[in-house]
């Protein structure tokens, strides 16, 4: 701390700021520890045993094995995969998607709030609830809302999908009503960002005869390189930790096409009680996050030393 | 601003104050207080199971029964979690052969010398031989449950399909391939068949584990419980879901998404259980057939097994739980029961009362079955494993996978399961005979 | 200003004006066909709601009924729901924002031993997400007897690493004027904390209160774990229980309906704090 202010109380007065400084950050503190640092241990720990739920047998130390046999199970790799896709088409798809709805918005035009206020509604609904809904939407047969839908824009030419239990479109029907779900969370977060650049950077630019383009290029893309990076970062984390829509639609299927890491983890234990299991796809997820969050710092601080 | 936090935070209290006094039933002191899970799946069944409930607790003065009730779709998981943490009630229901499984970890009392005689001798076989493991009694269901498949009279004899009314007549499974096909022919949309795929969980191996043993396949071996190699990925069971494969394929299938397929005349056949039964006879009146399953090879078979109680070794009154679970078998209710879900009644004389079960009743087919060729699924506390392969399993083939590569690997995640839990062995007693005692 | 392009005619800012509106319009009614149709099938029967789908009727509850409403409220005990939910998110929110920060202005403003080792440990904790620890945690839970309660949805949520860093931000940058009068007159860090700094610091306060209300209304994975039944169960498991029981889509689109309505209700009065708490998770440290 640069200050020097508490060297001007006693020493009494120094004991009682310690004091004070643990009273207040120790309830934050203790609960991180218990309920994140303490656990986190944990998943490493069991990662490396044989703990089941509730199993009368003794616990055995069984070293990697854990690790051995989640790596062998294709049901994981196929999840690895599956989020792999997943990041893949909606960290770009939604990220665009976010910074153009943002720019439609942040000009000083009629009728922008309601928009703005369309677009975020879906944030506040419950995955869940999204989910049930999203269920009748992709509902096969001529009947289904988006089949019907595709049929009058094809003028009946479009073939009804089950979209949700074939094997082809599952992941393409999560990856939709998710993209529905997050945009609007991703738009604020970026009009935030458009909003914080100077404009008097655009008026030296519209002075030197700099077109729209120009414009968005030299001056908007720069200056939102930190926003698009970290709403980047955000989404690719979500991608990983996909699980509500997959649990309630498809469990996994048709064919593992759906299943996610998340997915697989939950059932080692909520199916199989095998905690062990579970344990070790835990850490490996964490190793995941870990490294898309460290490649995003690494981007993220280039870009500082370069100004 | 801050008043109206304030008021906000006293609203929030006021409501958790009404809601909690709601949610507390009158307790009065004298009576002992019985918990007792339940699972939800049909309205009818809830309904009946309160009733039932406010009755008991109002014929005596003994005994409270405090009935929380838990969705079907994650029952066992709860169960199961709640045997972890000691969270168990003291009388609870268990979807069939999880029961091995609890009972193997010593979460259940022995019911053998709790039961009276007289209620022993009215059970039906199949009662007692699923709720037995190594030689003791662990649950009492109050019902049993029939599968076959209902069909509608209409569609069947518009392709003039032979009319099997015993598990000996059951068609072929050549001649049921040749039915689908021509019913698809006549079908609007081609799809003929409802397997009920809107159902999740226990239901793939309660409703297809049959058939892998009508072609004379398995889920595990059931010499010693050890394995299921060769057993479910043998020539048998492959043929058979060979079969179920081609029907997904050739679109036979109804995918039900809003269960009304049957009922809604959209298929000739529906694959589905007793419970089904009143909302069928409404939908198709005397158009509702009930026939057996095909048979695949080695003679119909069918499944037998539902939900039945069990009381818990953290119970403390065995005693009084048994008499609840003595006044559930009554023969007015467990017909009451019967009535409500459509089940098969638990007790002979219930039988012989009911409506639907008796010689010559709409349903007196399912009632043979349990006698003839009704299967409990496996008696091993691998159970919740291999059921929860085997269910994945079904789902796979459902959507085009390989069925040799399917099984292999199901046999491999059962076996090394057995395996890792050295075989299951039969586990010092201790703990339940302290319970016992 | 700034949109004006010069050297470019009336005609095509107007014509780029009407493109835009008609874009924005169009999205608009992507993003609110789901919401309607789900509003309009919670007034009709249940067989109604998929046969309509392929017609304009999907969005019109021609000759509805509140008949599903009332037999939401028979076959689930709702109010009990609600309750757990707003309880359990309340709790988390105002446990939340009271101990968060004071942790973050005891890292920025306060000397202690151990504030470095802390501060490190809280950034180092902000990479953890939940879904790495829900197994290990679970196991946790059980072993002390939490499964199935209030404490165990909301204790694991009330501090969290991310919310003491935007409040450690937000004190950071405060001037330090203000504190710094106080103290001369006496007051310990808690009363500058509770009479000077919290009043001037409300904009961080409903910030992370909206953030923290975001992330954990709709939870659905922790507790699908660790509840059973209807006693302790928040709204989107009981919802996913409730269709899974019996596929009545009616209901289920009135549960939807009772479950959105007083949040949506919400949203829309506080509309600006939750743009404000949103943006604040991307600019950290505008609010």
């Amino acid at each position: 701390m640069k200050s020097s202010r508490a060297k001007s109380f006693g020493g009494n007065e120094k004991r009682l700021e310690q004091l004070t400084a643990w009273l207040m950050a120790g309830p934050a503190i203790f609960g991180l520890l218990v309920f994140i640092g303490l656990p986190f241990c944990l998943a490493v720990i069991f990662s490396l045993t044989t703990l089941k739920l509730d199993s009368p047998l003794p616990v055995e130390f069984c070293g990697f094995e854990q690790f051995y046999r989640v790596f062998a199970d294709q049901g994981f790799r196929q999840a690895l995969v599956n989020n792999t896709i997943f990041a893949a088409v909606i960290v770009p798809l939604q990220t665009t998607a976010a910074l153009a709805l943002a720019l439609l918005l942040n000009r000083p035009l009629r009728g922008m709030i309601i928009f703005r206020t369309i677009f975020f509604m879906p944030v506040i609904f419950p995955m869940a609830l999204i989910a049930i809904v999203f269920e009748l939407i992709f509902a096969p047969g001529p009947n289904g809302l988006l089949n019907s839908f595709l049929l009058f824009l094809s003028n009946g030419y479009w073939q009804p999908l089950d979209f949700l239990h074939n094997p082809h479109t599952a992941l393409a029907a999560i990856i939709t009503l998710s993209i529905w779900q997050g945009v609007g969370f991703q738009m604020i977060i970026m009009l935030a960002g458009l909003q914080a650049i100077p404009a008097a950077l655009y008026e030296a630019a519209a002075m030197d005869g700099a077109d729209r383009w120009q414009r968005f290029v030299h001056i908007t893309l720069p200056q939102m390189r930190n926003t698009i990076i970290f709403v980047a970062l955000v989404t690719t984390i979500l991608a990983f930790r996909l699980f509500d829509q997959v649990w309630i639609l498809t469990q996994g299927g048709p064919n593992r096409a759906t299943t996610t890491v998340m997915f697989e983890t939950v059932r080692a234990i909520f199916k199989r009680q095998d905690v062990a299991r579970g344990a070790a796809m835990s850490v490996l997820f964490f190793m995941i996050v870990l490294t898309v969050t460290i490649l995003q710092r690494w981007l993220a601080k280039e870009k500082r030393e370069i100004d | 601003m801050k008043r109206w936090m304030f008021f906000t935070v006293g609203v929030v209290l006021g409501w958790g104050v009404l809601v909690g006094c709601e949610a507390e039933k009158p307790l009065e002191s004298t009576k002992t207080t019985i918990d007792v899970w339940f699972h939800t799946g049909q309205p009818a069944e809830k309904t009946v199971i309160e009733d039932q409930v406010r009755r008991f607790n109002r014929s005596q003065d003994r005994i409270y029964i405090n009935l929380t009730l838990i969705p079907e779709g994650d029952y066992n998981t709860q169960v199961q979690a709640a045997a972890t943490d000691n969270k168990m009630p003291d009388l609870l229901d268990l979807d069939g052969p999880y029961l091995y499984n609890y009972a193997w970890k010593g979460h259940l009392l022995p019911l053998d010398n709790l039961v009276s005689p007289r209620l022993m001798a009215e059970l039906l076989p199949s009662i007692l031989a699923q709720g037995t493991y190594r030689g003791r009694l662990y649950s009492i269901g109050t019902f049993d449950s029939g599968l076959g498949l209902f069909g509608n009279g209409k569609k069947l004899r518009a392709v003039s399909a032979r009319l099997p009314t015993s598990p000996e007549e059951a068609w072929s499974i050549a001649e049921f391939n040749q039915i689908l096909s021509d019913l698809g022919q006549i079908d609007e949309d081609g799809m003929v068949l409802d397997l009920r795929m809107d159902y999740r969980g226990e239901w793939y191996s309660y409703a297809f584990s049959p058939a892998l043993q009508s072609g004379g396949g398995d889920l595990i071996n059931r010499r010693d419980y050890q394995s299921s190699g060769g057993i479910l990925n043998g020539p048998a069971a492959k043929a058979v879901l060979g079969h179920f494969q081609s029907w997904f394929k050739n679109k036979y299938i109804d995918v039900n998404t809003d269960a009304n397929s049957f009922t809604g005349n959209r298929v000739a056949l529906s694959w589905c259980g007793h419970w089904e039964y009143p909302r069928y006879k409404e939908a198709l009146g005397d158009d509702l057939l009930v026939l057996p399953l095909p048979d695949f090879g080695r003679g119909a078979k069918t499944g037998m097994g539902s939900w039945s109680w069990a009381i818990t070794s953290k119970c403390r009154n065995p005693e009084l739980a048994m008499e609840f679970l003595e006044f559930l078998l009554e023969p007015a209710e467990v017909i009451a029961m019967a009535n409500a879900n459509g089940a098969v009644p638990a007790t002979r004389t219930a039988i012989g009362l009911s409506p639907l079960y008796r010689p010559g009743a709409p349903l007196h087919l399912f009632a043979r079955q349990l006698e003839q060729n009704a299967i409990p699924r496996p008696r091993t506390p691998a159970y919740p494993i291999i059921t929860s392969v085997f269910q994945q399993v079904f789902q796979d083939i459902r959507y085009g996978a390989d069925i040799t590569g399917t099984l292999d690997r199901a046999v491999k995640i059962i076996d090394q399961d057995i395996r890792d839990n050295h075989g299951y062995p039969d586990l010092d007693r201790a703990d339940q005979d302290r319970a016992v005692r | 200003m700034r949109f004006s392009t010069p050297g470019q005619g009336l005609c095509w800012k107007y014509c780029s004006l009407v493109a835009s509106y008609v874009v924005l319009a169009l999205l608009a009614l992507f993003y609110l066909a789901p919401v309607v149709f789900m509003m309009a099938s919670s007034f009709k029967a249940d067989h109604r709601v998929l046969s309509e789908g392929s017609s304009m009727l999907a969005f019109f509850p021609a000759d509805g009924s509140w008949q599903n409403y009332l037999d939401v409220w028979h076959r689930v005990n709702f109010d009990r729901i609600m309750f757990n939910s707003v309880f359990i998110t309340g709790c988390i929110v105002t446990g939340g924002i009271l101990i968060n920060s004071m942790a973050g202005y005891a890292l920025a403003r306060l000397q202690w031993r151990g504030r470095e080792v802390v501060l490190v440990l809280v950034l180092a904790l902000l990479v953890i997400p939940f879904e790495a620890i829900a197994v290990p945690l679970f196991y946790q839970m059980i072993i002390i007897g939490w499964r199935d309660s209030y404490q165990v949805q909301i204790l694991p949520f009330v501090s969290d690493a991310f919310s003491i860093y935007l409040f450690y931000n937000f004190f950071v940058g405060m001037p330090k004027e203000l504190e710094e009068a106080a103290r001369i007159d006496g007051a310990g860090p808690f009363r500058t904390f509770f009479l000077i700094i919290i009043p001037n610091a409300k904009p961080v306060f409903a910030s992370v209160a909206i953030l923290t209300f975001l992330m954990r209304w709709g939870s659905y994975l922790w507790p699908l774990l660790v509840t059973t039944g209807e006693t302790y169960r928040p709204l989107p498991v009981a919802m996913a229980a409730f269709e899974n029981q019996v596929k009545l889509w009616g209901d289920i689109m009135a549960f939807g309906v009772m479950m959105v309505a007083p949040i949506l209700l919400f949203f829309l009065l506080c509309q600006k704090w939750f743009v404000k708490g949103v943006a604040a998770t991307g600019t950290g440290r505008k609010f």
